[in-house]
C-alpha cells in the first residue's frame, strides 16, 4: 500500500485507560482481553461502581480477575453469552456509565451493536484491540456479511465470490468493505496471503 | 458574503428588555430553510459604521414566510442591541446572512435535555419545534429573573405543557443541575445557552458526573468587547488599520476595506481565523475556539471578538 494513506474510516484502537470522571464503568473482554482488563486494574480500582464481564475460551485470565476485580465480575464461556448478560444489565445503566472494550474486532463491533441500542454511541466506547486482526467484511455486492477473515482476498459466505478485503470500514455494520476481485477476469486472482492473523 | 435583503414586517415587546423582531423577505419571495439552533448575522449601519451580530432563529424550521430573532437590550455594549431596539422600525430594510447552525441536535440523541438562562431561550425556540416534530423525549429547563423577564414563559407552556420547568430567581426557585444531570437514561444530550456562569456550571456538572464530551452541547455568542486601541498590520494586503476601543479588529479590517471570512462573529464558529505572523505583546483571546494551548502559542487570534496589545501584530491577510 502507498505511504503515508490511511483511510479515515478505518478504526484506531487504543489501551484501556480509566475515565476518571465517571459515575460506573462497564467493562466488557474476550480471551486475551482479559490481560487488558488486568492492566486497568494495575492502573487503580476505581472509586466507582464496575463492572466485568469476561468471556474466556482458550485463554484463562479469569482466576488472576477473580482476585483484582473486587466484586461485579461476570466470568462467561462465549461472546454470545456475554452479549446476553450485557442485554441484561444495561436498561439499569445512567448517563455517567463509561465503557470499555477489549477483544477482537469482531467482538468490539458485536458489543458496540448492541450498547448502540441502549443509547451508547461507538465514539463513546473506549476500545483496545487484542487476540486477533481477523477483519469481518461486508460483501457490497450481496450484502452477506463474512467474519474471521485473515487473509488479503476472502470468500464470501453469501455468495462464494471472492472478496479483497479493503481497508474501508462501516462502523454501522462493523465490517470492512469486500469487492469481487476477478470481475473483470473471472478466476483470475493474486495470490492469496495470510495479513491479518 | 452573500446576504439576503428583508424587511422588518413586526416589532413586539416581550418583556421590559427583549423586542421580538419578525422579518420578511423584501421581494416577498420564501426564506431559505433551516434547522433548529441556527442564527443568522444581522447587519445594521450605526452612523456610517457597520454592526453584524448573530441572533438566533427563534421561528419554526416549517416556517420559511418570516424569520423570527428576539434582541435583549444591552446597556453596557456597544450600541447594536440599543440601536436595534430604539432605530429599528416596521417596514425598514435590512440585510442578514444566510442561517448558519452551530448547535444542532444530535439526532441520535434518547432525550434532550435543553437548559436556557434568560435570552439564552431563543436558539431552543426552534429546536423545540423540530423535537416536538420528531416525537422526540425532551425536557426544557427555563431559569430567568423574574416572572415579568420570562419571555415566552407562557407561549412555551402552551407549546411545551410538562417538558417545561420555569425557574425564577425571584421567587428563589432555582435549577439543581447535580440532579437533574445526574439521574438521565443513556443517550441523553444536554444543550445549554445563557449567561456564561450557567454555561460553565452546566458543562463542567456534566462532565464531572461522566459525560461523553459529544453528549454535551452549548451555545454562547460574545459581543466584541471594548478595549484600547492598538494598531495590525495585514501582511498580504500591505496595510497598517487602527482598532478604536469600540471596534472589534475584524470590523476595522472590514472598515478598511480588506475582505476577511467570518460566520458567526460571536467567537463560535472559527471561520474567521486568521494566522499571527508577528507580535510584540499579548493577545487578548476572548473567543471560545480556540484551545487553551493554540491561545497560548500565539500564532492564532479570531478577530471577531479578541484584541491584542503592544505595537506590533502582523497577521496574514
Amino acid at each position: 500500500m502507498e505511504r503515508g494513506y490511511w483511510i479515515k474510516s478505518k478504526p484506531v484502537y487504543n489501551a484501556l485507560v480509566w475515565h476518571e470522571k465517571a459515575t460506573a464503568h462497564l467493562v466488557l473482554a474476550q480471551n486475551q482481553g482479559g490481560l487488558a482488563v488486568l492492566k486497568l486494574f494495575q492502573q487503580m480500582q476505581p472509586q466507582q461502581p464496575v463492572t466485568v464481564i469476561y468471556a474466556q475460551h482458550d485463554t484463562d485470565y479469569a482466576k488472576t480477575l477473580k482476585k483484582v476485580v473486587p466484586d461485579g465480575l461476570d466470568v462467561v464461556s462465549s461472546e454470545q453469552e456475554l452479549l446476553v448478560s450485557l442485554k441484561n444489565i444495561m436498561p439499569s445503566m445512567r448517563m455517567g456509565l463509561r465503557v470499555y472494550v477489549a477483544g477482537s474486532e469482531g467482538f468490539i463491533w458485536s458489543v458496540a451493536e448492541v450498547l448502540k441500542t441502549f443509547g451508547v454511541e461507538e465514539a463513546d466506547i473506549m476500545k483496545e484491540l487484542t487476540d486477533t486482526l481477523a477483519r469481518t467484511i461486508y460483501c457490497v455486492h450481496c450484502k452477506a456479511i463474512t467474519h474471521n477473515i485473515t487473509t488479503n482476498i476472502g470468500k464470501c459466505s453469501g455468495c462464494a465470490r471472492m472478496l479483497f478485503v479493503r481497508d474501508h470500514f462501516s462502523r454501522h455494520l462493523g465490517a470492512y468493505m469486500g469487492l469481487m476481485i476477478d470481475a473483470e477476469s473471472p478466476g483470475e486472482l493474486p495470490e492469496i496471503e495470510e495479513i491479518y492473523p | 458574503m452573500t446576504m439576503i435583503n428583508v424587511k422588518v414586517a413586526a416589532i413586539e415587546q416581550v418583556t421590559p428588555l427583549v423586542k421580538h423582531f419578525t422579518f420578511v423577505k423584501e421581494d416577498g419571495s420564501s426564506l431559505p430553510a433551516f434547522s433548529g439552533g441556527s442564527h443568522v448575522v444581522v447587519s445594521i449601519d450605526i452612523g456610517g459604521r457597520v454592526h453584524r451580530n448573530p441572533y438566533s432563529l427563534m421561528g419554526s424550521p416549517m416556517e420559511n414566510e418570516a424569520y423570527h430573532i428576539s434582541v435583549r437590550r444591552q446597556e453596557n455594549s456597544r450600541g447594536g442591541s440599543v440601536f436595534m431596539h430604539e432605530n429599528v422600525t416596521v417596514g425598514m430594510p435590512l440585510k442578514i446572512t444566510y442561517p448558519m447552525n452551530l448547535f444542532s441536535l444530535a439526532k441520535k440523541g434518547r432525550k434532550h435535555i435543553l437548559i436556557a438562562g434568560g435570552i439564552g431561550i431563543t436558539p431552543f425556540m426552534s429546536q423545540i419545534a423540530d423535537l416536538k416534530r420528531m416525537g422526540a423525549n425532551y425536557e426544557l429547563h427555563y431559569a430567568f429573573r423574574s416572572p415579568e423577564h420570562g419571555a415566552f414563559a407562557a407561549q412555551l407552556k402552551e407549546s411545551c405543557g410538562d417538558h417545561l420547568h420555569c425557574y425564577i430567581d425571584s421567587n428563589a426557585t432555582r435549577l439543581d443541575l447535580q440532579a437533574l444531570l445526574s439521574d438521565q437514561p443513556l443517550g441523553t444530550h444536554v444543550y445549554v445557552c445563557g449567561p456564561s456562569a450557567m454555561v460553565v456550571a452546566t458543562l463542567e456538572t456534566a462532565r464531572n458526573l461522566g459525560w461523553p464530551e459529544n453528549h454535551i452541547h452549548s451555545e454562547q455568542f460574545l459581543s466584541p468587547p471594548i478595549g484600547e486601541p492598538f494598531k495590525i498590520q495585514l501582511a498580504r494586503s500591505n496595510v497598517e488599520i487602527q482598532v478604536s476601543a469600540e471596534m472589534s479588529m475584524l470590523e476595522a479590517i472590514e472598515a478598511a476595506g480588506v475582505e476577511a471570512d467570518f460566520l458567526c462573529r460571536g467567537g463560535v464558529c472559527g471561520r474567521c481565523e486568521l494566522d499571527v505572523l508577528e507580535t510584540d505583546g499579548a493577545l487578548l483571546h476572548n473567543d471560545h475556539f480556540l484551545t487553551d494551548s493554540e491561545k497560548a502559542s500565539c500564532k492564532k487570534i479570531m478577530p471577531c471578538v479578541s484584541r491584542a496589545k503592544g505595537e506590533r501584530l502582523v497577521l496574514d491577510l
